[in-house]
């Protein structure tokens, strides 16, 4: 038997049985519960009502196969591999970055030391919003909150010594401006050390809403060359790169900035979709590259609805690479996600709770069947994590993997009443907000004319006076206040302050070495190419070889595609 | 009088969330708000200046406090711009007391009330030492 014989009209319960559990369920309630339900009505973090007990009459309208069906197999609600986490056990990837590449080199040799799995680097701020460490828009922030990259130089300090042919490198890009760049750098250093392409695994952030919507900046490009950025990047790896993720499709910042889950999710689909649309339109196939599409999600602490929303996201995603590009391939119709845990819901009172708190967030993302997992450190409210809080982190992650003995059988939440009725729920409601978006023109069009902003606007604002009026409750903030232990010391992380001024001395030196004609000559293909429907990501290798900076690249993004305001007030 | 405030994000801190809130939630406190986005020292002195500020909110997650936040104010009194300088986000305590010498009036860190910054400005505004 195939899977194309599914009955489609076989429900998951005898009809009957269904009829007769609704009658009971009738009865009970008069006369077992007799109003006994609590005061008022129950919701979701995300306004869905939860009831009081759920039974099969909740969900009597699945259909195994075709709604739920099994792990490695459309839709994919159980998993997007068969074995999960038998066959590997997901990644433990925790960010690091600060200082000059060096500093965080020496990071990334500490947390695989023990036991990390992966890099993930996340960038200081001059660099992800274009500009070298020696510019003046970048005093005060280099090597503050990442690490400062401005040349390919860089690149190569930041990997001396690791392995990046054997395990995944994850590159906090952010932007799209920035994750061309990079990506260059990244593959220009694997090409000098003589790797092949094909043995380069890793993802880069690069989400258009990163750079247009979820940040804000000084100098900001406009959506439509943001976004055409972000499709250049994806185009260029889905056929250079087989290994690379070139997106990671950003809920994670867009619901720290201000959404529930339900929209975290259809905006990020949202994204695929015009993603899918515009490659098509330059005359790629689906299954050319929406296979090396991923995403990232943010759990908070509302745990059955993060489960479901890491299960309905897999079954939306199928259905829009499925039936409206018509992927034929299994690899381009399965969501593969990293999650991390979620720094808003991080309190700076009591930060030790932290650890419980980030420890049932990961949990969730487990099984809720993530790729890979950054846990957050309990001193978020502080700075970045100091070498000690990440060490718990990376323990958070090793308890779930072996002491806890969940990730034993796929998906073992599956057929829970509750989890169904909300998986079914979640996907209902992430599928109208991607046709709100639509109907405004798609999620360019929903960014360029300020919605998103006023959606992400209004939804912190709302989030800020429900916990002040004490309707949200935070333990040990307006839940249960302690003031005696409101102030457990922490010991914060420091960046390393001498970070500028090498930077600059590196910079120096650089610009002195290089034929200056040749960055010259490169940088003004790059201009003129601006202008041309072409992918602009080889030119941007060819000038990285020559050493031109990111600032310098960048700095041609900002006067050839010229400047937007950001539409917030 | 009304208080008028600009706020800013300071430098090129993306996080603007907390920014955004605040400023709507003091004009909820019946406060004029300028939200100014992302700004360096010498275009927040100067918009303060042109709106006629009492106020200057200075927002950032960054790590760049200690470095542009004391600027800001420098360059304040040095133009003549008596406003209150206060600052929100993720700073750590031991840099408070610097702030402060450096005339930051006050730091609010995260989980601070709203209502309880505005009682701060309508306490300290029009007091500042230049």
């Amino acid at each position: 038997m195939t899977k194309t014989n599914v009955n489609q009209g076989a429900k998951l319960f005898n009809q009957e049985v269904v009829r007769e559990i609704e009658a009971q369920k009738e009865r009970w309630k008069k006369e077992t519960v007799k109003g006994k339900t609590g005061d008022g009505e129950y919701f979701s973090d995300s306004g869905i009502p939860v009831n009081l007990l759920y039974t099969p009459d909740d969900i009597k309208e699945l259909n195994y196969m075709k709604d739920i069906g099994l792990s490695g197999e459309a839709p994919y609600v159980r998993g997007v591999y068969p074995n999960m986490y038998r066959g590997r056990l997901f990644t433990v990837r925790q960010i690091a970055g600060y200082g000059t590449p060096e500093d965080t080199n020496d990071r990334f040799k500490f947390l695989l030391k023990n036991g990390a799995t992966g890099t993930s680097v996340v960038l200081d701020l001059p660099t992800i919003r274009g500009y070298d460490s020696d510019d003046p828009e970048a005093e005060g922030h280099v090597g503050a909150a990442g690490v400062a990259i401005d040349s390919l130089e860089d690149i190569e300090a930041l990997y001396d010594g690791i392995p990046i042919d054997e395990i995944s490198s994850n590159i906090v890009t952010h932007l799209p401006s920035t994750t061309v760049v990079i990506m260059a750098m990244f593959a220009a250093m694997a090409e000098k050390k003589g790797i092949p392409f094909e043995k380069l695994s890793g993802t880069n952030q690069n989400d258009f809403l990163m750079e247009t919507a979820i940040g804000s900046s000084l100098e900001v490009l406009p959506p439509k060359a943001s976004f055409r950025l972000q499709c250049d990047a994806i185009e260029f790896a889905s056929k250079n790169l087989p290994r690379w993720n070139p997106v990671s499709y950003n809920g994670y910042n867009l619901r720290e900035a201000g959404t529930d889950a339900v929209a975290e999710v259809a905006c990020a689909l949202a994204n695929a979709i015009a993603t899918s649309e515009e490659l098509i339109r330059r005359g790629n196939k689906i299954d050319d590259f929406a296979k090396r599409l991923s995403f990232f999600w943010n759990l908070y602490n509302d745990f059955f609805e993060e489960i479901a929303k890491c299960r309905a996201s897999r079954v939306v995603y199928q259905e829009i690479m499925k039936e409206r590009f018509k992927a034929e391939e299994m690899k381009s119709q399965l969501m593969r996600f990293h999650v991390q845990t979620a720094g808003i819901t991080l309190t700076k009172v009591e930060p030790l709770n932290n650890i419980a708190r980030s420890a049932i967030q990961g949990l969730a993302a487990v099984l809720g069947g993530a790729q890979s997992l950054h846990v957050d450190s309990y001193d978020e409210a502080y700075s970045a994590p100091t070498e000690e809080s990440a060490l718990i982190s990376i323990r958070t992650q090793q308890i779930i993997q072996t002491e806890t003995n969940v990730v034993n059988t796929v998906d073992p939440l599956a057929g829970s009443y509750f989890v169904e009725y909300l998986t079914k729920e979640m996907a209902q409601r992430i599928r109208d907000y991607i046709s709100e978006i639509e109907s405004r023109g798609g999620l360019v069009a929903c960014v360029d004319s300020g919605w998103l902003h006023r959606e992400i606007a209004d939804f912190a604002y709302q989030t800020q006076k429900d916990i002040e009026n004490g309707t949200r409750k935070i333990v040990g903030l307006n839940y249960f206040p302690s003031e005696e232990h409101a102030g457990q010391k922490v010991e914060v992380f420091r960046y390393p302050e001498t970070a500028e001024a090498k930077q600059k001395e590196k910079l120096k030196r650089l610009r002195q070495k290089r034929d200056a004609k040749k960055v010259e000559e490169k940088l003004n293909v790059i201009r003129e190419m601006c202008h041309k429907d072409v992918n602009l990501m080889p030119y941007i290798k060819d000038a990285v070889l020559e050493y031109a900076t990111l600032g310098e690249i960048e700095e041609v993004f900002r006067e050839e595609f010229g400047l937007w305001q950001f539409p917030l007030a | 009088m009304q208080i008028k405030v600009v706020m800013a994000k300071l430098g090129l801190d993306i996080h603007w969330r907390g920014a955004l809130v605040v400023s709507r939630m003091l004009r909820d406190e019946g406060m004029e708000v300028v939200y100014l986005g992302n700004q360096f020292p010498e275009q927040i002195v100067e918009a303060a200046i042109q709106e006629g500020a009492d106020v200057i909110g200075l927002s950032t997650l960054g790590g760049n406090h200690l470095t542009l936040g004391p600027k800001v104010v420098k360059l304040a009194r040095e133009k003549g711009v008596d406003a209150l300088v206060i600052m929100g986000g993720v700073i750590p305590e031991d840099d408070i007391p610097l702030l402060k010498e450096a005339g930051i009036a006050e730091v609010f860190g995260p989980e601070t009330k709203v209502e309880s910054i505005a009682t701060f400005i309508r306490e300290h505004v029009g007091k500042t030492i230049g």
